[in-house]
């Protein structure tokens, strides 16, 4: 990834401490003219995926300098520099794949520690002010992201400045703090990218609660009460709950005997992890990496996108070694040390939380009713019947871009040419091509799976062509692909089109993808791993599913609604145009 | 590689070559702490001739700013005295003890031994 480093201070041993970093994802570094301060995003000679933009609060806004040199400044004065600075910002949004902004510190060369700091009129509450306004001028899709910079300079402490360094240099913070800027911006690249990982595999004994469970029953395992270690375990705990509300799933391999194990969880009075937080478990006395392995395949979750999590540094190793792809921390011996080594890992950023996210774990309990209805049927057709399954579709808009983004970029097995956009990319794109993409939401009496399928077209003359394809394996494999396939094609019928193509792009795991569409019903030309409908025809809507489509929400685009409705028993579909 | 604190330079009973080394050591430590902020042409290896500034030195002034701040704040960790490596002309290219590590190591030793001298 090549980023731009904007600044208004000599940012140079940053550059370098970036581009030398050989932590993923690595980075090629280029820097502006630091004369030039925020000016230099408009710069035409920078040409890199991200930008990173760090200035000082004096210089970016000149009333706060005024301020730091006693001056008396109105509120609505730093109001409307900050929201000039943020103008200038915004401006180059589209140039980049995302912007990083770094908020503003004290200057370190002017520190003073005052009873009246946090007065209003005064220099730290202002400050405060400036960052708040500035964190609120972005909302999270706008493709700039806010970076807290206090961070970087509270871990440099008492070394976060050099005034010898500053008077020769120009460069205000020490390498201390630029070693955690640089830890910031490769955990914001990659989640901004869809690499932030999304599964924790757990071990138990030692791990989750203090003590072998095997030895001592559940009883007697430490975790929470009136025990330092036991809080310890029970404060970890929290943290893996609070990932777990973002998204990240939490799943166990333990070496132990599983009635025993989930015993301790059901039954053991301060657990704050119960079996119901757990997407999945292998409490067995098989190999470890055997175990993860598996999860991997249950919860169809590549190993790149897993935590190993185990206080045993044998069993560390031997994950690390049959495992190369999950990582696996180093994992300190003090108990009382997991709960913040786990918070200040930066690998589960991501750019934002969406209810699917939230939802996640209970979409995998979802999944296990529905396969123990499938088992209760003797045929696909009438377990899919039975699952009454309800698909609403909607175009892109500001509300579902997050989730639309997150589900672009993460998807491998379904998805038919595995483009990978940022928000800012999927609305030039949008908005340039003369395409249009639409989001699917699925739900069924077993559960709601939220939005998991995308379809983006680009339409040129009489013709149009799937640009993107995509559903979530959670629910593949349930006819929501065909009910995709008919409604583009009902779209395309409606505008009076001729035919619409669809390109399979071969990657190494989306060959799923290929085998629905080479039994879609399309005409397929194996030359160019194409696919052809014409459009004279409808394409089959499969029976039960209830399709609603919802109203536009693009301003930009001035069409007429299209809505369709469609029951169970009807397999034709009815059109009407508002 | 860390910097330990050295005895007090007015109690070392130690030899000369000692002495000189441990100066070495604290300049190959703060170049492992320098090298991550320098170009990947630029970075230093821990070798007494390695030339740090001048013709055939590798840094520029960033570069000499940064490695001057770094050597600074170990000298102080290391000796327990405050140390201005910008004194006596260091960027002198006959005389300076920024051409390369052994004239920077040679003026750290006789830095502190002339401190050892006044302190007593």
């Amino acid at each position: 990834m090549k980023v731009s480093l904007i600044s208004d201070f000599n940012i140079q041993n940053l550059a370098h401490l970036l581009a030398n970093d050989a932590k993923e994802p690595l980075c090629t570094v280029e820097t502006a003219d630091f004369g030039q301060g925020v000016n230099a995003l408009s710069n035409p000679g920078l040409t890199a995926d991200f930008a990173f933009v760090w200035t000082l609060a004096d210089k970016a806004v000149p009333s706060f300098n005024r301020l730091l040199n006693g001056d008396a400044v109105g509120d609505g004065q730093l109001r409307d520099e900050v929201h000039g600075f943020a103008e200038r910002v915004r401006a180059s949004i589209g140039r980049f794949r995302g912007v990083l902004l770094a908020s503003w510190v004290c200057p370190p060369y002017y520190r003073r520690r005052s009873i009246t700091d946090l007065q209003k009129g005064r220099v730290k509450n202002a400050l405060m002010r400036m960052n708040l306004q500035l964190a609120e001028e972005f909302a999270p899709s706008s493709g700039v992201h806010v970076l807290d910079a206090q961070e970087w300079v509270g871990a440099g402490g008492r070394k976060c400045f050099s005034p010898k360094l500053w008077y020769l240099t120009k460069t205000p913070f020490t390498s201390e703090v630029f070693q955690e800027t640089v830890g910031d911006i490769k955990a914001g690249i990659s989640g901004l990218l869809g690499q932030s990982k999304k599964l924790i595999i757990l071990d138990l004994d030692n791990t989750l609660w203090g003590g072998t469970v095997g030895d001592c029953g559940w009883q007697n395992v430490r975790v929470g009460g009136h025990d330092y270690v036991g809080e310890a375990f029970a404060d970890f705990q929290r943290a893996l709950k609070l990932l777990s509300n973002t998204g990240v799933q939490l799943a166990v391999a333990s070496k132990n005997e599983e009635a025993v194990a989930l015993e301790t969880i059901h039954l053991h009075p301060e657990m704050v992890l119960r079996a119901q937080d757990f997407a999945a478990w292998r409490i067995n006395w098989k190999d470890k990496a055997a175990n993860i392995s598996e999860l991997a395949e249950e919860l169809n979750i590549g190993l790149q996108s897993i935590v190993f999590i185990d206080d045993n540094p044998i069993e560390r190793t031997r994950v690390r070694e049959a495992l190369p792809e999950v990582y696996v921390p180093e994992w300190p011996t003090d108990p009382t040390l997991f709960a913040s080594h786990l918070l200040h890992m930066p690998c589960f950023d991501m750019p934002y939380t969406t209810e699917e996210d939230r939802l996640r774990t209970s979409s995998y309990s979802s999944e296990k009713i529905r396969e123990r209805l499938r088992q209760t049927f003797n045929s696909q057709e009438q377990w899919l019947l039975s699952l009454d399954t309800q698909v609403t579709v909607e175009n892109l808009n500001d509300v579902n871009l997050p989730r639309f983004v997150q589900l672009f970029n993460k998807t491998n097995q379904i998805n038919l040419t595995t483009r990978r956009m940022t928000d800012v990319q999927v609305l030039q794109w949008s908005e340039k091509h003369n395409a249009r993409f639409w989001t699917f939401r699925i739900k069924d009496r077993c559960g709601d799976s939220g939005l998991t399928g995308i379809v983006g077209i680009e339409i040129n003359g009489n013709s149009a062509r799937i640009s993107d394809f995509i559903l979530s394996c959670r629910v593949m494999g349930r006819n929501i692909e065909r009910a995709m396939l008919a409604v583009t094609v009902e779209y395309c019928r409606s505008r009076g089109l001729r035919d619409l193509t669809a390109t399979y792009i071969p990657t190494a795991k989306n060959k799923p993808c290929l085998e629905f569409w080479l039994n879609s019903g399309f005409t397929f030309d194996s030359a160019n791993k194409s696919f052809l409908w014409i459009l004279d025809k409808p394409y089959p809507f499969p029976s039960g599913i209830t399709l609603t489509c919802l109203g536009d929400g693009q301003p930009q685009q001035a069409e007429a609604e299209w809505t369709m409705r469609s029951s169970v028993e009807d397999i034709g579909t009815e059109t009407s145009r508002l | 590689m860390g910097v330990e604190r050295i005895n007090s330079a007015t109690l070392d009973p130690r030899g000369t070559a000692e002495k000189f080394e441990d100066a070495v050591k604290i300049i190959y430590a703060a170049i492992e702490q320098l090298n991550p902020q320098l170009a990947k042409g630029q970075q230093l290896q821990a070798s007494l001739d390695t030339a740090l500034f001048g013709s055939e030195g590798k840094l520029d002034s960033l570069g000499v700013a940064n490695l001057i701040v770094i050597m600074e704040q170990k000298l102080e960790e290391s000796y327990g005295f405050k140390v201005d490596l910008t004194e006596d002309d260091p960027f002198s290219l006959g005389s300076g003890h920024f051409r390369n590590i052994s004239s920077l190591a040679t003026y750290i030793f006789d830095l502190v031994q002339h401190h050892a001298r006044t302190a007593s």
